[in-house]
C-alpha cells in the first residue's frame, strides 16, 4: 500500500534526509525517523502493536493513528502516551487518505506530533502534493512535513513549492543531485507554499 | 500578441536547462526509462513508431510569423522538412532525437515558444478560438484569459501528477469555436449586466473511449477569480479522480460519477476556504497582460461587398476566387478587414495539417506583409490570417497559390480533421492518412463539394480520439480487431454550441470500402436534403437510420463485420 511494487529500494528506510526548511537552504541530514508501516497483510487483525524500538522516533500510519495510536494514547501507561510525552511519534498519510474528513485529530494532532509524512506509492502519483498543500493552506501546520515512499529527484521541486520540507529520497537516488535541483528556478508563476509569483514582485517586473 | 517579460524568458529558458539534465541522466542511464517517461512527456517529446516526436505548444493558436519561421528551420535541420499542426493548437515533429531535443528547445526559447505541458498528465496547452479578438460574433477577447491562465498553469507544482491529462479551453464568442463542452474545463467568457468580466465553468467533457459533454458547474466566476477557483477543482480531481484504471481517470469519469452537482458541491467547498487568498489575479497583472492584446493599426477603410471583391477579380478568376472568398475568408470585426484560413488540406496529396518548412517560411511572409505579422493555428488543422485588408484579398489569394494552401474547401467534406494515425503514432490501432487521402481523391470536385455544404469530417486512428471523431457530423475511428485495421463510422457529431456526440451507426468496415460507404452516406444526404440544408440538420430531422441502411446496403455481411461496434 504504501511503496512502488516495481521498486523495493523504495521500502528502504532512508539513512539521509533532505531537509529544506522555508525560507532556508537544503542540507542532508541524518534520519531520525523511522518509518513504520504497521499491518502489511491486508488480512492482519485489528490492534496491531507498533512494535519498533521504544527509543526510535517514529512515524506511523495515519490509519493506525484512527484506528489505534488515539485510543492507545489516552492510556497515560501506554507506550503511545510515552511517546507522546518524548515526542518520539509522529503520522504518516497514504495518498488515499481524505485528511479534510479528520479535521479534529490533525488539528490535536499539531501539538502531539513534531513531524508528519506523506507518501508517494509511485512517484508518478500526485495526491500527496495535494495532502501537503491542504496540511499547510488549511491546517497551517508549521512543523515538518516529509515525503515518503517512491521519492524521486525529479519531484522535488514539485513537493517542496506544494508545502514539503523534507524529502527521504528512494535509496537509489543520488543525493548531490537531489541538492542542486533547487537552484534550478529563479522565477514561479503561481503562487506556492513557498513563494509568491514573480509577477507580483515588483523589482523582477520591472526588468525588461 | 504577448510578449515574453523577463520573468516569463526566464522560465523558459531555466525549464530547457532543466530538461537537459534530465536527459543527460537518461543518456547516462541514471534515469530509467520508466522514471524518465513522465518527464519528458511533460516537455512535449513522445516515442513514437520510429524515432521520438516533439509536440510543441502554440498557447491558444497564436503565432508570429518569426516564430514560425523557427518551426520551419526546426522541421528543416532536425526533422525532415515538415510540421504537423494538431487539433489541440500544437506542431509537432515527427524524426526527432532525444539528444538533440534540449537544443530544439533553446532555439524554441529564443522565440519565446516552448514545448512545456503539451503533454503529460498535467494541464495541457490552453487552447481557445481561432479567430479571437477579430472574430465578428465576439463577446470578449479571450486572450488575456488564455494569456494569464498560461503562467499560472505553467510548472504548476500540485498539479504535475494528476490522474490523467488536463485540456482547458477558453472562449468569448456567440458561436463557440473551441469545441468547449468536450475539455475537462471550459472557461465561457462573457460580460455580465454591469459590464464585468465573468466566466461561465464547464467540467467533465472530454473525448476518448467515454465521450461526455461538459456539464455547467458555475456560472458568473469574477475572471479575477479563476485562479482560486481552477485550485479547488483541480484540488479536488487530483485528490479523489481514479489513478487505478487509466481509461477511467479523466476527470469526465469523477464527475459523472459523483454527479455535477455533487462535483460542483466539492469544488464549492474547497474554494470557500481559498477564494479570497492572493492566489487570484491583480488588476495590475491583468492590465499587464492584457497590453499586449490591443487592435493592431487597423486603416480606415470602408467594407467591400462579397460582389465588389468579386468584380474586381480579372473574368477568368472569378469562380475560383468567389469560392475561396465564400469558403476561407471570415467576417472580421473591424470594416475593411477579413481573416483568411490557408487550408492545410490539399486533396490526397499531404497529410490533413501538415506544412512543409517552404511552405512555413512562405505563410510567414505573407503575415508579415498582409497580417501585421501574425498568424492562428485552428484546430481544424488549418492557419489563418487574421487581419487582412479585403482590399488585398485578391493579392493574397494569388500569392498564396503558389503555396498550395488556397483550396476553397475550408468547412467543407474534405476539410478532413486526422491525428497522424498508424504511420507514425505508437498508440494507434490503424492509420487515418491512408483513409483521409482516400476520400480526398474521391471527393476530388470542388463544385460538387461546395454544393454539398458544411459537412464535418473527423478521423482517429485510435479511440484516444485526437482527431476529434467523436464532434464529426461524419467520424471515423480506427479500430483493432484481431491485428487487422477496421474503421467503425459514427454519424451526427457536431462542435459548436450544439455539441453533440456522434452515434456509432454498426459494425465497422475495411479501409477499401470507406471512400464507397462515404459515397453512400452523401447521396443519402443530397437524395433527402432539403433546399440548402446542411448535412447536419438533415440528419438531426431524419435520424440515423436511412444512412445506416445506405451504409450496409448490397455490403455483404463478411465484408461488413470485421467488428462489432
Amino acid at each position: 500500500m504504501s511503496a512502488n511494487p516495481s521498486n523495493p529500494e523504495s521500502r528502504i528506510q532512508a539513512t539521509s534526509v533532505l531537509r529544506y526548511p522555508k525560507g532556508g537552504k537544503p542540507s542532508i541530514i541524518a534520519n531520525e525517523w523511522q518509518v513504520w508501516h504497521g499491518a502489511t497483510d491486508e488480512n492482519a487483525p485489528q490492534n496491531i502493536e507498533l512494535n519498533i524500538d521504544h527509543q526510535q522516533k517514529v512515524l506511523v500510519p495515519f490509519a493506525w493513528w484512527l484506528s489505534d495510536g488515539q485510543t492507545q494514547a489516552k492510556d497515560a501507561g501506554s507506550a503511545v502516551a510515552k511517546r507522546i510525552q518524548d515526542k518520539t511519534i509522529g503520522v504518516w498519510f497514504a495518498a488515499d487518505d481524505d485528511i479534510l474528513k479528520h479535521a479534529e485529530v490533525i488539528e490535536a494532532g499539531k501539538s502531539i506530533w513534531p513531524i508528519v509524512g506523506a507518501d508517494f506509492p509511485i512517484f508518478r502519483d500526485g495526491r500527496s502534493f495535494s495532502t501537503a498543500a491542504l496540511l499547510r493552506e488549511r491546517f497551517h501546520w508549521a512543523g515538518e512535513i516529509r515525503a515518503i515512499g517512491d521519492v524521486l529527484i525529479d519531484q522535488l521541486i514539485q513537493g517542496a513549492r506544494s508545502g514539503f520540507d523534507s524529502f527521504a529520497l528512494r535509496a537509489d537516488q543520488n543525493l548531490d543531485v537531489a541538492l542542486q535541483q533547487f537552484d534550478l528556478f529563479t522565477v514561479t508563476t503561481q503562487n506556492s507554499w513557498r513563494d509568491r509569483r514573480s509577477q507580483l514582485d515588483s523589482q523582477l517586473e520591472q526588468i525588461q | 500578441m504577448y510578449k515574453y517579460d523577463y520573468i516569463d524568458q526566464t522560465l523558459v529558458n531555466e525549464r530547457v536547462a532543466q530538461f537537459k539534465d534530465q536527459v543527460e541522466r537518461r543518456i547516462d542511464g541514471s534515469l530509467p526509462e520508466e522514471e524518465f517517461r513522465p518527464l519528458r512527456l511533460q516537455n512535449g517529446l513522445y516515442h513514437q513508431r520510429h524515432a521520438y516526436m516533439l509536440r510543441v505548444a502554440i498557447p491558444y493558436g497564436l503565432l508570429s510569423s518569426d516564430q514560425l519561421r523557427t518551426l520551419a528551420h526546426i522541421a528543416d535541420k532536425y526533422d525532415r522538412g515538415y510540421g504537423h499542426f494538431t487539433t489541440r493548437q500544437n506542431i509537432q515533429f515527427n524524426w526527432i532525437k532525444l539528444e538533440e531535443s534540449p537544443a530544439i528547445l533553446a532555439d524554441l526559447a529564443k522565440v519565446q515558444m516552448h514545448a512545456i505541458q503539451t503533454s503529460g498528465n498535467c494541464i495541457r496547452n490552453i487552447t481557445s478560438d481561432a479567430f479571437a479578438g477579430v472574430a465578428a460574433d465576439e463577446y470578449v477577447d479571450p486572450r488575456p484569459v488564455c494569456e494569464l491562465l498560461r503562467q499560472w498553469s505553467t510548472l504548476h507544482p500540485e498539479f504535475a501528477f494528476l490522474p490523467r491529462k488536463f485540456k482547458f479551453a477558453i472562449c468569448g464568442a456567440k458561436e463557440d469555436r473551441t469545441i468547449l463542452l468536450c475539455h475537462d474545463v471550459g472557461i465561457s467568457l462573457k460580460n455580465n449586466s454591469r459590464g464585468e468580466l465573468v466566466a461561465d465553468i464547464y467540467a467533465g467533457g472530454g473525448m476518448g473511449r467515454t465521450p461526455i459533454l461538459g456539464s455547467l458547474i458555475k456560472e458568473n466566476l469574477p475572471w479575477n477569480v479563476l485562479p482560486s477557483y481552477l485550485t479547488a477543482l483541480l484540488r479536488v480531481y487530483n485528490r479523489f479522480g481514479r489513478r487505478d484504471n487509466i481509461y477511467k481517470a479523466r476527470i469526465k469519469i469523477l464527475v459523472k460519477a459523483l454527479g455535477p452537482e455533487e462535483f460542483a458541491r466539492q469544488v464549492e467547498g474547497e474554494w470557500a476556504s481559498i477564494k479570497d487568498g492572493d492566489d487570484n489575479f491583480q488588476q495590475s497583472e491583468w492590465d499587464r497582460v492584457a497590453n499586449h492584446f490591443t487592435k493592431p493599426a487597423y486603416k480606415s477603410a470602408q467594407s467591400i461587398s462579397r460582389q465588389d471583391l468579386i468584380d474586381n477579380a480579372p473574368a477568368h478568376e472569378q469562380a475560383a476566387f468567389a469560392r475561396w472568398l465564400e469558403r476561407n475568408v471570415k467576417a472580421h470585426q473591424v470594416a475593411g478587414y477579413a481573416s483568411v484560413i490557408f487550408s492545410l488540406k490539399p486533396h490526397g496529396s499531404v497529410a490533413p495539417g501538415d506544412a512543409t518548412t517552404e511552405q512555413m517560411l512562405a505563410i510567414a511572409d505573407l503575415a508579415d506583409q498582409y497580417s501585421f505579422g501574425e498568424l492562428r493555428v485552428t484546430h481544424e488543422q488549418n492557419l489563418v490570417l487574421a487581419d487582412v485588408e479585403q482590399i488585398q484579398l485578391l493579392e493574397l489569394w494569388h500569392k498564396a497559390k503558389a503555396q498550395n494552401v488556397v483550396l476553397s474547401n475550408i468547412g467543407l467534406l474534405t476539410d478532413i480533421i486526422a491525428c497522424p494515425g498508424g504511420d507514425f503514432c505508437s498508440l494507434a490501432n490503424a492509420k487515418s492518412l491512408p483513409i483521409a487521402k482516400a476520400i480526398q481523391e474521391r471527393f476530388d470536385d470542388l463544385d460538387y463539394l461546395h454544393d454539398l455544404g458544411e459537412i464535418s469530417l473527423n478521423i482517429s486512428g485510435c479511440i484516444n480520439s485526437c482527431g476529434h471523431h467523436h464532434v464529426g457530423n461524419i467520424g471515423v475511428l480506427g479500430v483493432d480487431k484481431d491485428g487487422e485495421e477496421w474503421y467503425q463510422i459514427t454519424l451526427g457529431g457536431e462542435q459548436g454550441n450544439h455539441a453533440a456526440i456522434g452515434k456509432v451507426i454498426g459494425p465497422s468496415f475495411g479501409a477499401e470500402q470507406i471512400p464507397d460507404v462515404m459515397a453512400d452516406i452523401i447521396d443519402t444526404f443530397v437524395k433527402h436534403r432539403t433546399a440548402d440544408e446542411a448535412f447536419i440538420e438533415t440528419y438531426r430531422r431524419l435520424g440515423v437510420t436511412p444512412f445506416k441502411e445506405a451504409a450496409y446496403l448490397n455490403r455483404s455481411k463478411e465484408s461488413a463485420t470485421g467488428a462489432a461496434a
